[in-house]
């Protein structure tokens, strides 16, 4: 069995497959995220609630997710900040 | 060197201040940085207890030499930082890390922290002591270097042996300021060592910060 993924890891992995396709629906989200459907509704709604992720929908009202500016800013640093996580013990 | 060092006090107090100042915002302005990209509780902790460091150290080494209250207000701004930075290490078992606390600088479990350091203070004040502090800061720092050590042997991070040293460091000198006040009677070359020793420990994590954070 593998480890279980740091909450860090877990957001990375998120905006990852959100980057990857641009405009994703909640539901291939939620499958390319790995969690339950519980854990997967906290963790978006944190998301969106730190901005970054945003909630679009369309005419068809068809919803999907995509990346805010902050979004891709995390991903980018995402790196140095599980390092210094790492490495302070925090 | 010590009588270069008597002769020349009051100056190198200030430099010692100013660098030790400089370090702590530094630290604060990266971390901050890091904060507010990632909203992670324990990089704002750690944050913090380097704003209350460097507030410190500027209120007793450049704004307040020779006043009095500046004496009371360094001693309550390193309390503050030291209960920051062990809170750093541990605020994962009273948090939940999705939903952080509007303000980490007053929220319900930091105000236990504001009122130790006012009552640790207020008593050092009271009996012109800073024993107090001293005993206080020996107890946290001690578990700091538990949780540290543990830190070091169970996760990864090469840092972390370092952070481990340097804490211990914090409570060496923490000791050092102790037997300074009951034993040494504020022997020039105690107070010596335990500005060296500061000046390490704020070195150490400045390096660590430069490097873990580029």
């Amino acid at each position: 069995m593998g480890k279980k993924r740091e909450r860090l890891e877990v957001i990375r992995d998120i905006l990852n497959s959100i980057r990857t396709t641009r405009n994703i629906k909640p539901t291939r989200l939620l499958y390319s995220s790995n969690l339950s459907p519980q854990m997967f509704k906290e963790y978006i709604n944190e998301l969106v609630s730190k901005k970054f992720i945003q909630l679009d929908i369309d005419a068809k009202e068809k919803k999907t997710f995509s990346l805010t500016r902050r979004g891709m800013d995390f991903l980018q640093e995402y790196k140095i900040i599980e390092n210094f996580v790492e490495n302070f013990g925090l | 060197m010590i009588e270069w060092f008597i002769s020349n006090r009051e100056a190198l107090k200030l430099i010692y201040g100013i660098f030790v100042a400089l370090i702590c915002f530094f630290i604060v302005f990266r971390t901050d940085k890091l904060f507010r990209l990632s909203l992670h509780q324990g990089i704002r902790y750690f944050r913090n207890a380097f704003l209350f460091f460097g507030i410190g150290f500027i209120l007793r080494y450049i704004v307040g030499t020779g006043y009095l209250f500046s004496k009371y207000l360094f001693e309550f701004f390193l309390i503050m930082g030291g209960f920051f930075l062990f809170y750093s290490l541990i605020w994962k078992k009273f948090e939940s890390s999705k939903k952080e606390a509007k303000s980490s600088l007053f929220n319900l479990r930091i105000i236990i922290f504001y009122v130790l350091a006012i009552i640790i203070t207020f008593l050092d004040y009271f009996w012109s002591t800073y024993c107090f502090m001293f005993f206080s800061q020996i107890i946290l720092f001690l578990i700091v270097v538990l949780i540290s050590y543990f830190n070091y042997l169970n996760k990864k991070g090469k840092f972390l042996k370092y952070y481990f040293l340097s804490v211990l460091m914090i409570f060496i000198a923490w000791v050092l300021n102790l037997l300074a006040s009951l034993v040494f009677n504020w022997e020039p070359w105690v107070i010596l060592i335990v500005y060296l020793l500061n000046i390490l420990i704020f070195v150490l994590f400045f390096i660590g910060i430069l490097r873990f954070t580029n």
